[in-house]
């Protein structure tokens, strides 16, 4: 019992690393309809560039988080009026290479800038554990959570009780008819992405502590991000921390509890899993079930 | 996916097929060997995402499981690799079809993710049941050697394999391309609910567009095999699925010709152009740049690609019609009918 | 008609382009011309295995030492590299240009197991030296009967997990304990070695050993289950990153086992020290083994091999990180291909190399600078393990304590 609970809590660890990543994900989807393939090399990026102002530049933890959250802002919105916006007419197919140009970009040139070599990042929590009915609890993992979850929190206010956030969920829904009543689409989804960017530069910078910064950091998990994500219904921030909490439970009791799965079989057992759900539920455990209409 | 190289343009590209190995190297000879291997899975690729329009991250892993089954069938049954060919790439087929019937209820952007996640899932799969795969180790293929005689030396013996294969499924693409299917293939990349109110079953159509993408990337990877003489778990990683689908659209979907180009740029970009770029940077701005240093090469075939969807979303298939329509023509013909191959 | 001709003519420039070449011609020996020699290697430069992108930039340092100190019997030693990102295709076709057209007179220090056991056959037929390769796989030491060509050099993984089991079995006999090893051949020669180390009467002291694949992003879920199984031993065969998890998640864990191995290629003074910083409070008093010159060591600093290391870094690799280990390596290798390429003589040839590879012996005043005092390199008739003695070692206060003398993992010849 208690190894289930103590597999239970640290997969709740795991998941609540993709559901923080998959919240970009969803954010740069809602706002403006885009899968961005780049979003864990920009998180990636961006976690080295505060790495780079503490270690090189000398500034201390959270002015340098702080500054970093500003600069991905800028980068953000950066790339979608330089790269995605002059696209925005083109086929699917061209703004998904597009991203993807981003990923194998940013990934070469973080290892060009500042070496393939793992790198130490410090985390703002203490390093404690708790003890809870014998199952040992990490601090950092316990505020990591709550960090996701305050962003979860703030995203959904946004959407749901601000102008802004209204305009963006319109401007994404139905550009045209947006425009007509005199919103911005335009700067709204350079806005889009900009928060977007802040979301994965927090997670970057909540995961490197444990996962040591790297080039390669954000690979894997990118790949659980977007089963969270679609798992929870791409267009729900909720959605998302909840599918990432799913999946990293699930992988952790699976590995443990069916010996067939191994090792070598989480992955793709998490993805058969996510591919059974979306049959099942195609928008996904919190999506609004959309209908064509012809 | 217009199929503008007619005769001429074929002949002159067996032409120049059968001309390159007399005045190249052995190595030379290799790698253009490899460039036939890409342009098999380019032109299977194409069917998938230039003319049916579906968007795959994946289709390295295709590459994978054709290039597996020929080496289990040579190093665990003794057959002889030529006749692996065939039967990888109807396995490799099956394989897409399964695929495609799970995942085509999925649209655009969702299927590109469900095909990003396939070259982990292969690997996951090749090392969980390595005793039949070979595991991580992988498998030791006899060395590429001719069965042509035995002066052949073994790259031209790729080369030719490699470049007949290319060549056979370049007619049957452009056959494909201009029959009933291809129309279907079109139909639906143009407006599945269309299609659908027309008696043409999308979900069906974009299965068989998966299942015989894969049967030619099954292809490829049989040869691939023979020529590297090795696989295993790491030999088919995400970034060949990526560069596979950037080879299609720098070539331009759509454009079997322009897929010479995108295998020339898969086989050549990171390897030989990237470094080349890189070197000539640093002699123009005299900026010393490391050569050997991490990730350049990555950054400039991004930035390339980056050009292209820019500048030539339609890739060099593009461009040259563009070439072709500066030049003025000695005979006028009515417009065609065909539409652009751009999506 | 046209345009598709045109099209055609346009791929075809493009091929043309790419198929003009100049290879050199092949001269007598291969690789050796009157004022040079050409060796090269493929490396992960770039990728998930590129930490191992210091070994070869300490090599080309070495050589170039040797050649500012009139070279090779009056031979500039010409060492070129390229980055294979550890995918063994790439490394195929790289290795083929060295020996269709670039001609090299052997290839020296290939990195990864899979990597250079997909050229091992080819090297083997085209009769290229597939010199000294940076990989501990056993089988590269062991099969030289198929694989004439072919010499590793380190001292390899099932060796040095030997001598892992082996000591336990003496030492700690009633120890629990738990593995976490790469889900690979990497991880799984390190296990076998330790089993066979443990010797059949002590294997049940594995109470758990848990595979890990590098598709996961973290080795929470194993540590966790080792954790929980009871052991009171962690033995950890895995890659550096994998590694310092570990660590950090046993603490998080609660988890205070007696007793820590780890792989000597993630043993590390920097490696143990990023997990303590990090928050893991198990580095201090792990076991693992050395047979190089640790640079973190103040005990070595005397030491004619790193005093001239520190020369070297700072003359021909600035920009290194001196305090990285695998530098050491790269110079000891590179230090050890000079050694035989003098004994060659005026005209060195291939078969000549690899029979001076397959009969060294640099003990005493030869002996490699680079390694612990009183290592040797030596192969001789059925023995080619070139490197097959360590030290092991304990982490303390930040560097790390010889525990006895040398051990052979293998047993010397006399």
């Amino acid at each position: 019992m208690q190894q289930f609970a103590q597999q239970v809590v640290s997969g709740l660890a795991q998941g609540a690393i993709y559901g923080s990543l998959a919240l970009a994900l969803v954010l740069i989807y809602k706002a403006t309809e885009v899968i961005n393939f780049a979003q864990g090399e920009m998180a990636m990026f961006t976690t080295y560039i505060c790495w780079s102002l503490i270690t090189h530049h000398g500034l201390s933890y959270w002015p340098a988080f702080f500054l970093t959250l500003l600069i991905a802002f800028a980068g953000g919105v950066g790339i979608q009026r330089i790269v995605i916006r002059p696209l925005e007419r083109a086929s699917v197919l061209t703004v998904v290479m597009a991203t993807i140009a981003l990923l194998v970009v940013l990934n070469g040139l973080a290892a060009w800038l500042w070496s393939p070599q793992i790198q130490f990042f410090p985390s703002p929590f203490p390093n404690t554990t708790w003890v809870i009915g014998g199952v040992h609890v990490s601090q950092q993992d316990v505020d990591t959570f709550g960090v996701t979850l305050a962003c979860v929190a703030v995203l959904w206010l946004f959407f749901r009780f601000t102008k802004l956030g209204l305009a963006m969920r319109a401007g994404a829904l139905n550009p045209d008819a947006a425009r007509l009543l005199g919103v911005r689409t335009s700067w709204l989804l350079a806005l889009g992405w900009g928060f977007a960017a802040v979301l994965g530069a927090v997670s970057g910078m909540m995961v490197a502590p444990s996962a040591f910064l790297q080039p390669n950091m954000m690979q894997v998990i990118l790949i659980y991000a977007f089963a969270s994500a679609v798992l929870g219904g791409i267009e729900s921030p909720v959605g998302a921390v909840v599918g990432g909490l799913a999946i990293g439970v699930t992988i952790n009791l699976l590995a443990t509890y069916v010996h067939f799965i191994g090792s070598s079989l989480q992955l793709p057992v998490a993805l058969a899993v996510l591919l059974v759900v979306l049959i099942v539920r195609p928008a996904g455990l919190f999506g609004r079930v959309a209908v064509r209409r012809v | 996916m217009t199929s503008r190289i007619g005769p001429a343009g074929f002949a002159a590209l067996v032409v120049a097929v059968a001309a390159a190995p007399l005045v190249s190297t052995h190595y030379r000879t290799y790698e253009l060997g490899f460039v036939g291997i890409y342009l098999a899975a380019l032109l299977g690729l194409n069917i998938l995402t230039g003319l049916t329009g579906q968007i795959s991250l994946g289709h390295g892993a295709f590459m994978g499981i054709g290039a597996y089954t020929t080496a289990i069938l040579v190093v665990d049954h003794g057959w002889r690799a030529l006749w692996t060919i065939p039967v990888a790439a109807v396995v490799t087929g099956l394989v897409g079809i399964g695929f495609g019937l799970a995942v085509t209820r999925f649209a655009g952007p969702y299927l590109a993710l469900a095909t990003f996640a396939l070259p982990l899932t292969l690997t996951g799969i090749v090392k969980r049941f390595q005793g039949f795969t070979g595991g991580s180790l992988g498998k030791n293929l006899p060395l590429l050697h001719s069965q042509l005689g035995l002066r052949t030396n073994p790259s031209l013996w790729l080369y030719i394999v490699a470049w007949s294969l290319a060549l056979l499924l370049f007619v049957l693409a452009w056959a494909v391309a201009r029959g009933r299917l291809g129309r279907s293939f079109r139909a639906v990349h143009d407006s599945e609910i269309a299609s659908t109110a027309n008696g043409i079953s999308a979900r069906w159509v974009k299965t068989l567009a998966f299942g015989l993408s894969a049967f030619y990337c099954g292809a490829a990877g049989a040869v691939f095999a023979i020529g590297v003489a090795y696989v295993n778990p790491d030999t088919f990683p995400i970034d060949l699925s990526i560069l596979l689908l950037t080879g299609v659209v720098i070539g331009g979907t759509g454009s079997l010709g322009g897929m010479v180009f995108g295998a020339l740029f898969v086989e050549f970009i990171r390897t030989t152009w990237a470094p080349a770029l890189v070197r000539a940077f640093t002699r123009v701005t005299t900026v010393h740049v490391n050569t050997h240093a991490a990730g350049s090469p990555q950054v400039i075939y991004g930035l390339v690609l980056l050009l292209v969807l820019f500048a030539a979303p339609a890739g060099a298939g593009g461009l040259a019609r563009r070439l072709a329509d500066l030049v003025p023509r000695l005979r006028r013909r009515a417009p065609s009918l065909s539409r652009p191959s751009g999506l | 008609m046209k345009r598709s001709a045109l099209l055609v003519a346009a791929a075809l420039l493009a091929a043309a382009a790419v198929v003009v070449s100049a290879g050199a011609a092949p001269s007598a020996t291969p690789g050796v011309t009157a004022r040079t020699i050409l060796l090269e290697g493929t490396f992960p430069l770039s990728g998930p295995a590129s930490g191992y992108a210091p070994i070869p930039a300490a090599m080309k340092a070495f050589f170039s030492y040797t050649n500012a100190q009139h070279g090779v019997n009056g031979r500039q030693i010409v060492f070129k590299y390229d980055d294979d990102q550890y995918n063994p295709p790439e490394t195929v076709q790289l290795t083929h240009k060295y020996v269709e057209q670039d001609h090299a007179f052997a290839l020296v220090g290939g990195l990864g197991t899979e990597p250079q056991q997909a050229v091992e056959a080819y090297l083997n037929q085209q009769k290229v030296p597939q010199l000294f390769v940076s990989t501990g796989a056993t089988t590269f030491d062991h099969d030289f009967t198929a694989n004439p060509w072919t010499i590793g050099w380190q001292p390899d993984y099932a060796a040095e997990g030997a001598i892992y089991g082996k000591y336990i079995a003496k030492n700690l006999p009633t120890a629990k304990i738990g593995v976490i090893y790469q889900n690979d051949d990497y991880g799984g020669n390190y296990l076998s070695g330790l089993k066979s180390g443990l010797g059949a009467s002590h294997l049940g002291q594995i109470v758990s050993a848990q595979p890990f694949d590098v598709t996961s992003p973290s080795p929470l879920q194993q540590v966790a289950a080792l954790a929980q199984s009871g052991a009171d031993t962690f033995v950890i065969f895995l890659t550096p990153t994998a590694t310092i998890q570990s660590y950090v998640i046993a603490t998080k864990l609660g988890w205070k086992p007696a007793h820590v191995f780890v792989n000597s290629v993630s043993g590390t003074s920097t490696f143990l020290g990023l997990a303590a910083k990090s928050g893991s409070a198990i580095t201090d008093g792990s076991f693992t083994v050395n047979y190089l010159l640790d640079p973190t060591n103040p005990q070595y600093n005397s030491a004619p091999g790193m005093v001239l290391y520190r020369k070297l870094m700072a003359k021909y690799d600035p920009s290194g990180n001196v305090n990285d280990q695998l530098n050491v390596y790269g110079m000891a290798k590179a230090w050890n291909v000079v050694q035989l390429l003098k004994g060659l003589g005026k005209n060195p040839t291939r078969a000549g190399l690899m029979q001076a590879a397959r009969s060294m012996n640099f003990s005493g005043a030869t002996a490699n600078p680079f390694l612990l005092p009183g290592i040797v390199t030596r192969t001789q008739g059925r023995y080619q393990y070139p490197i097959s003695q360590v030290n092991l070692v304990q982490f303390s206060g930040g560097v790390f304590k010889p525990v006895g003398g040398l051990v052979d993992g293998r047993v010397l010849p006399k």
